[in-house]
């Protein structure tokens, strides 16, 4: 493995194991004292090809080879659009044409091939693609709030699990101390031989441990393998549901002391609404419907009919 | 009135709203924890002579609507700038619940919750009652799992809900689009809407549509459900605050909501139909399929509950209590003792 240096002042990893190599938009290198020394004023060019740069954009080089930070920088700020899905295509293959075009597209810009036009391309790409992009950005932030969801429930799941085990011991150990003392009463009051008696406390023993296999529910079931689609994030915990099935029952109707007020069916149906307004488009574009009043009406003009005092 | 104000005994400072501070108290005479709301009306100019008489007689009929899925109105007092109104004391809240991530809401969870709400607010439309200001934290509940909807006419009352005080900001998230285009003749639709978007959030476990500004609330419901027409809204042009939107294509809900069944997308949509005579009012609602199909609403123990709020067990003998007894009446009394 070659000594990694900086390209400018050519320090080296071994003269300097402190020395940190950055890189920015245009894949070339520089150590973190160059990048302070010619990026003072917060811009500048690079030393190697001239290209202007920003110096919050230098990263610290995690690849040997630059151009792979390069790439990473590019493919990110492309996948940030091409943000489709597999469900977005109708077949695989179309998938798979996509797939090839993002790799074309990284590709060239990595390598300046056709900026330009790969960047025309990109553009297009985003005029064309809009709404899906936007819709697929949601959805992205959105499985990540269900993932820390879901480490949130293992996290629980697996403090219940301790609390269980703990549980157990605990009860273990009050069994033990249990017998113990059965033992040393039964030592005590009984007739037999101490010898015999031992004897069968241990057979006892050795029985009841076969039946005290505990049962600590298990977390795996999260683990491993989580698809993060909607519906797997509806975890099946509390299964044990019962309780009658929804049946609608109408409001009881109060008693309004009076005669009964038409429904609205028979509002509609026998024409009362020739007597009232009717709601004009605008109150109807807000959801106003003159039913509704007519049959307030009709309610407070019978209520109370039957009121005698 | 005196004698109310002693009635009640300040147990704790529990919060504060749009327009009023609330605290946990006991009624003095039936021994029962309440929450006194006490109304602010110094902070608004226009209010500071006090309530006016319409304001406080619309609330005294509140007093007289009853139903299990609403808070109980239980006493109005005070007068002129001062005036406390008494409701049942919940322990809880759907928001709490919705943003609570230890608790799993499963299906029967969400049913259960949806049938009470649209209960309660089937009564309060049939009393002539909007809400106009429903959201997941006016919905509270009780430790035996009941949801109650609450400040429930209160909006009418007391100024409109779009009013913004100093450190509160009022959510737009649940308002309807004919309000948001500023409709002046509106219906039962927009509780309707809310009922969705709070149905939606049950299952996203996010806000379903958090708009930023009016505009941007109008360009989010857009974005999922289509920017409407003349033909699938006619008449929505002569709203008052209708601004032309860009065209948005409407979007499958079944894709938002992947692990939602057939029968609850139906309801979702017909809920959140963008022009509101195609709404369905809360009968409606009830009587889809969803609701009466499996799996059954979860009975209220089994609603779960926010970790600090301990559930209401049947009282039955501790096991520990049981072994106790057993051993006090055999005969191997002291042996077994641990
Ligand atoms: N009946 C009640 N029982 C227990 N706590 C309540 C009750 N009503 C309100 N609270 C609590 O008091 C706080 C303030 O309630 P309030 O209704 O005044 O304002 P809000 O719900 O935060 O906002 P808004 O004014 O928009 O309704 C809330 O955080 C709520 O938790
Ligand atoms: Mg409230
Ligand atoms: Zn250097
Ligand atoms: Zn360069």
């Amino acid at each position: 493995m070659d000594d990694q240096a900086c390209p400018r002042c050519k320090t080296t990893k071994y003269r300097n194991p402190s020395l940190k190599l950055m890189v920015n938009v245009c894949g070339h290198a520089l150590c973190e004292s160059c990048v302070d020394l010619l990026f003072l004023k917060g811009s500048g060019s690079c030393p190697d090809c001239n290209v202007p740069l920003r110096r919050s954009n230098f990263r610290v080089q995690l690849f040997e080879d630059p151009m792979v930070e390069k790439e990473i920088d590019i493919r990110k700020r492309v996948l940030k659009d091409f943000n489709k899905k597999e469900e977005d295509f109708a077949t695989l293959r179309e998938y798979n044409d996509y797939l090839e075009e993002i790799e074309t597209i990284v590709y060239n810009l990595t390598n300046n091939i056709d900026i330009v036009g790969t960047n025309k391309r990109i553009e297009q790409y985003k005029k064309d693609n809009k709404d899906i992009i936007m819709k697929n950005k949601v959805k992205i932030g959105r499985e990540e709030v269900e993932l820390e969801e879901i480490l949130e429930i293992e996290k629980q799941m697996e403090e219940l699990r301790r609390a269980e085990i703990a549980r157990l011991e605990q009860e273990a150990k009050k069994q033990k101390i249990r017998e113990k003392e059965a033992l040393i009463d039964e030592l005590m009051f009984a007739e037999g031989d101490a010898k015999d008696i031992l004897n069968t406390f241990a057979q006892n023993k050795a029985n009841k441990q076969e039946e005290l296999v505990p049962v600590v529910p298990k977390v795996t079931q999260f683990s491993t393998g989580v698809k993060f689609t909607r519906v797997s994030t509806q975890p099946t915990l509390p299964l044990i549901e019962e309780g009658p099935l929804y049946k609608y029952e109408p409001l009881a109707v109060p008693d309004r002391c009076g005669p009964d007020p038409p429904s609205i069916e028979d509002i509609v149906a026998c024409g009362y609404l020739k007597h009232v307004r009717a709601e004009s488009e605008t109150e109807k574009a807000g959801g106003y419907k003159s039913t509704l009043p007519c049959l307030r009406a009709l309610q407070d003009a019978l209520a109370g009919l039957y009121h005698a005092s | 009135m005196e004698e109310s104000i002693l009635r009640y005994e300040k147990i704790d400072f529990l919060g504060e709203g749009q327009f009023a501070t609330v605290y946990k108290a006991r009624d003095v005479k039936t021994d029962k924890i309440v929450a006194v709301k006490k109304i602010k009306i110094g902070s608004r100019l226009e209010a500071q002579d006090g309530i006016n008489r319409t304001a406080l007689r619309e609330i005294k009929l509140l007093q007289e609507l009853q139903h299990i899925n609403l808070i109980g109105l239980l006493d109005v007092f005070g007068q002129k700038s001062n005036v406390s109104l008494v409701f049942d004391f919940m322990d809880t809240d759907l928001e709490i619940i919705v943003k609570d991530n230890t608790i799993v809401l499963t299906p029967a969870n969400v049913k259960a919750y949806m049938i009470m709400t649209l209960r309660g607010l089937e009564y309060l439309h049939q009393n002539w009652i909007l809400h106009r200001d429903l959201k997941p934290n006016n919905l509270l509940i009780n430790r035996e799992g009941i949801l109650k909807i609450g400040d429930f006419g209160l909006a009418k009352a007391f100024g409109s809900p779009t009013r913004i005080n100093t450190h509160q900001v009022v959510t737009r998230w649940y308002r309807s689009p004919e309000l948001l285009f500023g409709a002046r003749q509106y219906g039962t639709g927009v509780d309707m809407w809310a009922i969705g978007c709070i149905l939606a959030e049950l299952l996203l476990r996010v806000p379903f549509l958090p708009g930023e500004s009016d505009l941007d609330q109008l360009s989010r419901i857009f974005q999922v459900f289509g920017t409407p027409s003349e033909e699938t809204w006619p008449g929505m042009k002569n709203l008052t605050d209708y601004v032309q939107f860009k065209h948005f294509p409407p979007q499958q809900l079944r894709h938002i909501f992947s692990a939602a069944s057939d029968d609850l997308i139906q309801l979702l949509e017909s809920l959140l139909a963008l022009y509101p005579p195609s709404r369905c009012d809360c009968t409606q609602a009830l009587q889809m399929a969803y609701f009466s199909n499996k799996p059954a609403p979860s009975i209220g123990s089994k609603l779960p509950m926010p970790s600090n709020i301990s559930k209401i067990e049947a009282e039955k003998p501790s096991l520990k209590r049981k072994l106790l007894e057993n051993i006090d009446g055999g005969s191997l009394a002291k042996r077994l003792q641990f």
